[in-house]
């Protein structure tokens, strides 16, 4: 089943729904959220290991930092922490009183316990800049570095990163993570049945909660369920009858109908997420730069925002979400639409406008492919590119691929361009889509730069601190930018979907997504 | 009977065999990379090298599925790539779930479909056969999802009887039953009207009717007897289908189940998981089958005489 078909089909039930007066089923206590699309299917809450996570682990663990919505960094288990000048050493200060669900003390002994457990999984990169764990006295923890990494603050408020208990860790094996999991957090998993729904229940112990929560105490919900709902229909109806209470994660093109249900809100958390069109710039016509740029400056990211997405969420210029500090790149590099200009780059790079309205150099059509995958809203946006593209004269043919299927296709390298959409909210993305050393997949664009190796390499790991490494990366994206491996096209919004008259929100959602803070701070109406 | 069941069951060895190899062959070599689900944004290329060398996806495809046969045989159904547990643990805790739904719509469509049939058998050619059988067709064309949206819109946000999805108490199977129950109780009533109409036509039936025995127990005693024998065959080989069937029925009313565990895995590459539930399906099928043809000799003495 497409997610097309999924999207008629809605479109069709809801139309039906609004013809029935639904009965609204009343929950008396505790909340039921529904887990966001990408997060349905965890197998496990064992982070340490797993590449997959949810919610439930940003409930369950707590993190030695936190991340807020600006993408800056603030105490999470750690109040304080120093990096050394050269950026080869950190102390961090942890919180003290502080227990795992099991009772078990909150130590720098278990801080470096914990750490040390990544060097065997396949999440072992996120340490692996990491050459010494060492506990100094009982709340200091401290890293010595192989070579300076300002992305550790990054990596220790990920979500895959919240510190696990590492005695039970060892005590339960390959069913740690299933049966139990073990953490700081102001949840407790009271059970997890795999693609159906974790329950958890309030750690009335938890007086540590971070500097992002208004309240640093047990959380004021005491039960949360956690349900998988692959479907996205399922999920709006559960919502629209009261079998739940929040959706953590809505299309965009379902926020009309949750408008039109008196006891449902939505909410718009800044998004993580960007839209955007790779060109292979090893096949003809983009590695003419002059081309790609047209191309680039064809794309009307206003009328995308308001024909494609009603407007909600912004529009991109560049490569990275907005909330991120090396987005803020010179105003020379921001691509923007700008049609007369595109098709004057076409002029001069030869490209001759035919009678049939599609340009021609030397007898040969400009006439390309562009990739999509098997979604509706990826479907439809491809479609107003493709009318974008034929107003300066480039014809265009789409296929569309499985979006399961799509990945193995770029590793072919015969793309010419795509529409597609990554979610990520750090500056690394740029050297993930665009590195000499990934071409095909994950770099669509087969971009192999030298000047932009050098500085992708510098960004990397030629960094001492924070403030270089925005530097680094600010400047490497700008000159990405430059060389037009890409269109950048809209940047979503998160939108959670809730029943107001069942949840009371925090004025200020804190955090990059929903997570421990914003659920501290949140509120059941019985 | 014994050396026909016997004989049935050692030629599934061959038939398991071919099967384990065009599921392994499938899933290989349609594109996907299982790796590709692992790999997170900061990690190098150096750590695709290790992850594709550490779950042996780097060896040749043969190699893969030699040790994926060995380990098989043994009852180990391997390691899940992404989800990193023993398939074996994932397979058992959605199978009951998978079970109960496929068995709970078979009770259904056949208790009904039979009652469907016999009905519209008695009343061929009237109205009311035309409305089973009208209705029937409807049932057996309505693609399983959109049915079961229209079930959860009828039954859940307009009436309030069951909820929405979710796998919480018996109430919360009745529409996935249904669902899926549906399309087969058309297939089984329309079987039994065929058969119910055939045997109806039987010299045996006629002598009956001569002898003044009552119409009505001439097709419930008699006539259905026989009419039984084509059904059931037809139900032992739907119990594969049935569980097929709820693959997308689980992912509709998000319950767990052997569906949801496959499509997730499926979208993952996860192949150890992906193969093993296929092959439950597979295998599902494979002893449906046996077990439709078993009962058909036991219950047909023309079939049992012609075994002999």
């Amino acid at each position: 089943m497409t997610i097309s078909l999924r999207r008629a089909a809605l479109a069709s039930s809801v139309s039906l729904a609004a013809l029935f007066l639904a009965a609204p089923m009343v929950f008396a206590q505790d909340a039921i959220f529904v887990l966001q699309q990408d997060e349905v299917g965890v197998p496990t809450y064992n982070i340490v290991a797993n590449g997959n996570t949810n919610v439930g682990a940003r409930l369950i663990y707590d993190t030695l930092t936190v991340q807020d919505a600006d993408q800056s960094f603030h105490p999470g288990l750690a109040e304080s922490w120093v990096e050394a000048p050269d950026g080869m050493s950190w102390e961090f200060t942890l919180k003290t009183g502080v227990t795992f669900h099991n009772g078990e003390p909150f130590t720098a002994a278990a801080a470096a316990a914990w750490l040390a457990l990544y060097a065997a999984t396949d999440n072992s990169y996120m340490t692996a800049s990491i050459e010494k764990i060492e506990a100094v006295g009982d709340n200091t923890l401290k890293l010595t570095m192989k070579n300076p990494d300002p992305n550790l603050l990054y990596n220790l408020s990920s979500s895959f990163m919240g510190v696990v208990e590492p005695k039970a860790f060892a005590a339960l094996g390959e069913n740690y993570g299933v049966t139990e999991a073990v953490g700081t957090g102001p949840f407790k998993m009271e059970s997890f049945t795999i693609g159906s729904e974790t329950v958890l229940v309030r750690n009335d112990d938890y007086t540590w909660g971070s500097s992002l929560a208004e309240n640093k105490g047990p959380a004021k919900i005491a039960k949360i369920t956690l349900r998988e709902i692959p479907e996205e229909s399922t999920a709006f109806l559960e919502l629209k009858t009261g079998g739940v209470d929040m959706l953590l994660g809505v299309p965009t093109d379902f926020l009309g109908e949750l408008a039109k249900e008196p006891n449902i809100t939505s909410l718009s958390l800044p998004g993580q997420e960007v839209v955007y069109m790779p060109f292979n710039v090893t096949r003809a016509p983009f590695d003419d730069i002059k081309v790609r740029q047209a191309a680039a400056l064809a794309v009307n990211q206003q009328e995308i925002l308001d024909s494609v997405y009603g407007g909600v969420g912004s529009v991109a210029n560049q490569f990275l979400i907005s909330a991120l500090p090396e987005s803020k790149v010179a105003p020379e590099y921001l691509i923007s639409y700008d049609p007369v200009k595109s098709a004057a780059l076409l002029d001069e790079a030869g490209w001759v406008m035919g009678a049939d309205g599609v340009r021609a150099k030397g007898g040969v059509p400009l006439s390309i492919t562009l990739w999509t995958q098997s979604d509706s809203v990826f479907r439809r946006l491809t479609e107003v590119v493709q009318a974008e593209f034929k107003a300066v004269g480039i014809a265009s043919e789409i296929t569309t691929f499985d979006s399961s299927m799509i990945r193995d296709q770029y590793k072919t390298g015969e793309q010419q361009a795509a529409v597609r959409s990554y979610y990520w909210n750090n500056a690394d993305i740029v050297d993930w889509f665009f590195g000499g050393d990934r071409l095909g997949y994950p770099n669509i664009s087969m971009f192999n730069d030298p000047k932009a190796e050098a500085l992708r390499v510098k960004s990397m790991s030629g960094s001492a601190n924070g403030a270089e490494r925005i530097a680094n990366f600010t400047a490497y994206h700008e000159y990405v930018l430059s060389q037009f491996p890409m269109a950048p096209i809209y940047q979503p919004v998160q939108n959670i979907g809730y029943n107001k008259d069942r949840l009371v929100l925090p004025a200020v959602i804190h955090g990059t997504r929903i997570g421990a803070a914003t659920v501290l701070d949140m509120t059941v109406t019985e | 009977m014994l050396g026909y069941t016997l004989r049935r069951l050692v030629l599934l060895i061959p038939v398991f065999l071919a099967v384990s190899v065009i599921i392994f062959a499938i899933i290989h070599l349609i594109p996907g990379d299982p790796v590709d689900s692992m790999l997170k944004v900061g990690s190098g290329p150096e750590q695709r090298a290790i992850i594709t060398a550490r779950y042996g996806l780097d060896r040749p495809l043969y190699e893969q599925y030699g040790i994926w046969l060995g380990k098989l045989l043994t009852g180990d159904l391997g390691t899940a790539i992404v989800a990193k547990r023993p398939v074996l643990d994932l397979v058992l805790q959605a199978l009951p779930h998978s079970l109960t739904l496929s068995g709970l719509a078979l009770l259904f469509s056949t208790v009904l479909g039979i009652g469907l049939g016999v009905v519209a058998a008695l009343n061929r050619d009237t109205l009311l056969d035309q409305v089973i059988m009208g209705g029937v067709l409807l049932g057996s064309t309505v693609p399983s999802f959109w049915l079961g949206l229209l079930l959860i819109l009828a039954f859940s946000v307009q009436l309030g009887w069951f909820p929405v999805s979710g796998a919480r108490g018996w109430s919360s199977i009745v529409l996935p039953v249904l669902t899926i129950g549906l399309g087969g109780m058309a297939l089984v009533a329309r079987v039994t009207r065929v058969a119910m109409i055939e045997a109806a036509q039987r010299d045996f039936v006629m002598l009956l009717h001569a002898k003044g025995m009552p119409p009505m127990r001439i097709q419930l005693r008699h006539v259905l007897r026989h009419a039984l024998i084509p059904v059931v065959t037809i139900l032992a080989l739907r119990i594969g289908w049935v569980l097929g069937g709820a693959v997308t029925v689980e992912v509709v009313f998000a319950r767990p189940g052997l569906g949801t565990l496959l499509i997730k895995a499926l979208n993952q590459h996860d192949y150890p998981v992906v193969q093993a539930a296929l092959l439950m399906l597979a295998m599902a099928v494979m002893l449906g089958t046996l077990l439709g043809d078993i009962l058909q000799a036991a219950m047909d003495p023309r079939v049992r005489a012609a075994l002999q």
